[in-house]
């Protein structure tokens, strides 16, 4: 059993090893980052090719963003005319690099901005509601307070803000959702839609945890 | 024997591959933001009194060692997304005037036509789209062709600017040496 360990170990090194060849022969600066994180006495730092844009650089938490449906803008191509999407959210994406989410980063029963950077925006596009509560179409911020069992996420009104500062008298509501511990880790922070019965799930991963948030279109 | 080895690794491969795929990994054109004021969102806790203008959000590509422009990546006279993935959107929160015309508050895509000389900047109303392949003109809120600036440090990564004038701002975009400035008042 441990030869055969051994030997199906050697085997998946061949074929890792073979894969990236196959990603491309140069050189990719890639601020992706999850294989070959750039850490510098152990501070995360910009890809060495990158370093000296004068204007901007790119973030070492970099932004992304995820529709639903999912994956719209391409559905959207292929099918001229579709209807609006119904959310977007648009975050940073800061990464585990070693360190563990729960204490290392997030600390229970304190605030997080769900991200990193500027604070995490969803765009609605039409009246849906959360748990019984209206969120009609328009621009919000999300922020959250992470439990051990639960954690609360809460929908506000400022926006174009940074994460650091939310105003809780301009929170229009806040729900509670359940979360689950060891799933298998994520090391970027990471934000998706998936369909459930009644509307979408924003599902929320990193290290391993996982929260889904329900989204509800058919209670307008 | 071998063929089981080769099963287990091979499932083994599989799995990780799943694994990898079942959660969106971060993008090798990271996506990024920029607002008029620059650093609004950190500004405006200094000074709320500050006036939001414009944002853009859009797909950084990196340069990766390839010819950019006027090859396959980035031809000449061909509409460019100004990006990767999605194409830029810009949103202005006031009313602007882009070329002469006037450009009311909302969100809008952002779209360049590179020439060897000059770009084109072209601002369309079909937003949450996928790069420039269903690109209509029809939908065009305007267009302004501005002279292209050689740089003398190549950038690796595309990178859109607000650049602050006596009338409004430049929305500047450069990429390895080159660069152009689409002039915006409000």
């Amino acid at each position: 059993m441990v030869v055969l360990k051994r030997v199906s170990l050697f085997f998946i090194i061949f074929l890792s090893v073979f894969f990236s060849a196959c990603n491309g022969g140069e050189k990719k600066p890639s601020p992706a980052g999850a294989d070959t994180p750039f850490v510098i006495n152990n501070k995360p730092v910009l890809p060495p090719s990158d370093r000296k844009n004068s204007y901007a650089d790119v973030d070492v938490s970099p932004m992304d963003m995820s529709y639903y449906p999912p994956n719209y803008p391409q559905l959207k191509m292929a099918n001229p005319g579709l209807a609006q999407p119904v959310l977007r959210v648009i975050y940073s994406r800061p990464h585990l690099q070693g360190r563990t989410l729960f204490h290392d980063i997030l600390k229970y029963d304190e605030p997080w901005r769900l991200g990193a950077n500027e604070a995490t925006e969803l765009q609605v596009y039409q009246n849906v509601t959360v748990e019984g509560n209206k969120l009609p179409k328009g621009r919000y911020t999300m922020h959250c307070i992470p439990h051990e069992n639960e954690w609360t996420i809460a929908f506000n009104t400022a926006l174009d803000i940074w994460g650091l500062k939310f105003d809780p008298s301009k929170d229009i509501f806040k729900v509670k959702v359940p979360v689950t511990h060891s799933n298998p880790s994520v090391e970027y922070f990471t934000m998706v839609f998936e369909k459930n019965e009644s509307g979408a799930n924003l599902l929320m991963a990193w290290g391993d945890v996982i929260v889904k948030l329900p989204f509800n279109f058919n209670q307008k | 024997m071998m063929k089981k080895v080769l099963f287990a690794a091979l499932l083994l491969v599989s799995v990780q591959f799943a694994n990898a795929q079942s959660w969106i990994p971060v993008d090798k054109s990271p996506l990024d933001q920029i607002y008029f004021p620059v650093d609004y969102p950190s500004l405006k806790i200094r000074n709320p009194r500050e006036v939001l203008r414009m944002r853009i959000i859009y797909s950084r590509p990196f340069k990766n060692n390839r010819e950019l422009f006027g090859s396959d990546i980035v031809p000449y006279g061909k509409i460019w997304r100004l990006g990767a993935n999605e194409a830029t959107e810009i949103e202005f929160f006031t009313p602007a005037v882009v070329g002469g015309k006037k450009v009311p508050k909302g969100r809008y895509t952002l779209y360049a036509i590179p020439e060897e000389k000059a770009w084109t900047f072209v601002i369309n109303n079909e937003t949450d789209i996928w790069g420039a392949f269903k690109y209509d003109q029809a939908k065009d809120v305007a267009r302004v062709s501005v002279p292209v600036k050689e740089l003398t440090e190549p950038m690796e990564s595309l990178t859109i600017n607000f650049e602050k004038t006596k009338t409004g701002v430049n929305l500047v975009a450069g990429w390895d040496k080159k660069s152009a400035s689409l002039p915006v008042t409000f």
